[in-house]
């Protein structure tokens, strides 16, 4: 007896990408989030921060890619986080999109507040 | 509501032991971690929209009430991260590892992982919080 397989091609949904990401971003995140959090809350710790000291750090290029690449990747893993966790609770599937429409608006918004204070800080103060 | 109040009542009574602890955990501290993130971009973002309230949201957080608040979340980010690495590894490259015996182990190992990142992290976050807040060791 011989068996065939016919390999077909599936579309990836929207929810296997989505799930999938939360994955990959998982291990950007470690060295980026990890490192942001032990530099300014173990290292340089919360009273040596100022607007002086966030205003020179952002302005450096490196630290700047940084920040872009954190607040890109930590915040949609987040929000996304969130609409999971909500899925869990929320059986009907109109008001999940209408929770996810929300959800996708605070996360464009804040994304676009931290992104805007990043790529306009070009210059340290008095610089 | 309803389906709320039955979701935590099954939260309290399930008996999944590691791998509902480790699910738990994960939300919780996944939860935690977002809730800051949004308050922290938008205050962040202060530092070029309102330079003079970026430095009154500082001194909320140098706060000891803050300052415990913070050493709570350094816990939440490592275990997250932990956990979260756990997951990604078994689901992507060792499914077969998904069997309640080796989760069980592996759920051990990442509680263990996550005390050890943070119990130095947090003595150093504790000892400048005395050191600022209360004067201690000559601050």
């Amino acid at each position: 007896m011989t068996t065939t397989t016919r390999p077909v091609k599936v579309k990836r949904t929207f929810e296997q990408t989505a799930w999938l990401w939360m994955r990959y971003s998982a291990f950007l995140l470690i060295p980026l989030a990890w490192g942001h959090m032990i530099l300014q809350d173990v290292v340089v710790g919360v009273h040596n921060i100022n607007a002086d000291y966030a205003i020179q750090r952002i302005a450096n290029l490196g630290w700047k890619i940084y920040d872009i690449f954190l607040l890109g990747f930590a915040f949609a893993h987040g929000m996304n986080g969130v609409r999971q966790v909500l899925r869990d609770y929320i059986r009907n599937p109109q008001t999940f999109q209408v929770v996810s429409i929300i959800l996708l608006v605070v996360w464009f918004v804040i994304t676009m507040m931290g992104a805007i204070a990043l790529l306009a800080i070009n210059q340290p103060l008095g610089g | 509501m309803s389906s709320m109040k039955t979701t935590l009542e099954g939260y309290a009574s399930y008996r999944g032991r590691e791998g509902h602890w480790s699910f738990l955990l994960h939300r919780i501290t996944g939860l935690g971690v977002v809730l800051f993130l949004a308050i922290h971009i938008v205050d962040t973002s202060f530092v070029y929209f309102a330079p003079k309230l970026y430095d009154e949201v500082l001194n909320v957080y140098r706060s000891t009430l803050f300052g415990l608040g913070e050493i709570a979340l350094v816990f939440c980010l490592f275990f997250h991260g932990v956990n979260g690495l756990r997951i990604a590894y078994l689901d992507l490259f060792a499914p077969q590892n998904w069997t309640i015996e080796k989760t069980r182990r592996s759920t051990y190992i990442a509680l263990i992982v996550t005390l050890v990142l943070w119990l130095p992290s947090a003595g150093i976050m504790l000892y400048k919080l005395l050191y600022h807040n209360y004067g201690l060791f000559g601050g």
